[in-house]
């Protein structure tokens, strides 16, 4: 099939290479990424009281929604759901990742007409919670695993209802 | 003979202060001195007027405007500084349909959450190595979602298509 319009392509100089050389290719920066696996491990200490604060985030987000339903505050507890998917794992708890990646897929995936099961958001924050006062960064506990898939299983219906 | 990362200026922008930090520990060990944060697509896009930054880490989500948002601004806006500044997304959207929709955007690279050193690393040397060649059209303008060039494409013109429908509703 040929084209049906025109399209203009254009490779813009390189700026980057120019700025910052590295010969034909440098490839991977090796001591660059050991100094920097060095710098998390430093900034590890700050880590659960970061986690700490995502939790509470997430929890006053779930207060003020059971509040107010309603679209911003919807939003708000999608966000917190969100970060906490992208941060739990680094944070070195692996459960909590998956657990509010179930939240987030609830919410984000339900259509917005219809309304969001507040016992089953309560579910995933409850267990996220526990997750994080047992300090379970284990991702094979047994019990935070059984309940993050039984967490998983019923958004899977949620979704499918 | 390695990157000399310190002439570098990258732009993080992330509405959530500890991702910030995490990213940017991560470049200042690099060797990037000049790292500019903005916790909004709003304040970026100031920030970004101001310094002109060589690269920008950018979050999806935001309250506001988004990380698409702001790159489609820096890739169409008559003011914006530098329309080919490499975008490096970062995101815990990973279906197929979010990726396509980044691209569209005119994002150049992605990092899924949770943020490694690493990816961070690869994806600094794609921008710097194996960077896409742009395309201008009638609806989009941004890097080539083909790494082998767009002259090679000969399907269908989803994007016309898709702003054809969007036109007739």
């Amino acid at each position: 099939m040929a084209r049906e319009h025109p399209i203009e392509l254009f490779m813009p100089p390189n700026m980057l290479k120019a700025k910052v050389g590295g010969g034909v290719f440098a490839g991977l920066d090796m001591g660059a990424i050991r100094r920097a696996e060095a710098a998390m491990e430093e900034i590890k200490s700050e880590f659960s009281a970061w986690a700490a604060a995502d939790v509470e985030k997430l929890m006053a987000a779930r207060a003020r929604f059971a509040k107010t339903p309603d679209a911003p505050s919807r939003s708000a507890l999608l966000r917190a759901a969100h970060d906490m998917k992208g941060q739990a794992a680094t944070f070195n708890y692996p459960l909590i990742a998956r657990v509010s990646g179930s939240l987030s897929k609830l919410i984000g995936e339900l259509p917005a007409e219809k309304e969001l099961p507040l016992g089953l958001v309560d579910a995933h924050v409850s267990a996220i919670h526990v997750i994080y006062r047992d300090k379970v960064m284990d991702e094979s506990n047994k019990v935070a695993l059984a309940l993050t898939l039984e967490l998983e299983a019923r958004v899977a219906e949620a979704l499918k209802a | 003979m390695s990157y000399q990362f310190d002439r570098l200026k990258i732009l993080v922008v992330d509405d959530n202060a500890h991702m910030r930090k995490l990213v940017t520990t991560i470049l200042q060990a690099f060797g990037v001195i000049q790292i500019y944060e903005a916790d909004s697509g709003e304040r970026a896009w100031a920030v970004l007027r101001e310094s002109n930054p060589d690269v920008c880490v950018v979050d999806w989500m935001m309250d506001g405007m988004s990380g698409l948002e702001f790159t489609n601004k820096i890739r169409t806006a008559p003011q914006t500084p530098n329309p080919f500044v490499p975008v490096i997304m970062l995101t815990g959207h990973t279906h197929i349909d979010q990726v396509r929709q980044a691209r569209d955007a005119g994002v150049n690279e992605f990092i899924a959450k949770p943020v490694s050193v690493k990816t961070m690393m690869q994806r600094l040397v794609s921008v710097i190595e194996s960077p896409r060649p742009y395309v201008r059209t009638q609806v989009y303008f941004g890097p080539c979602r083909r790494r082998r060039g767009a002259e090679e494409y000969r399907g269908p013109e989803r994007r016309e298509k898709k702003a054809a429908a969007e036109a007739a509703e």
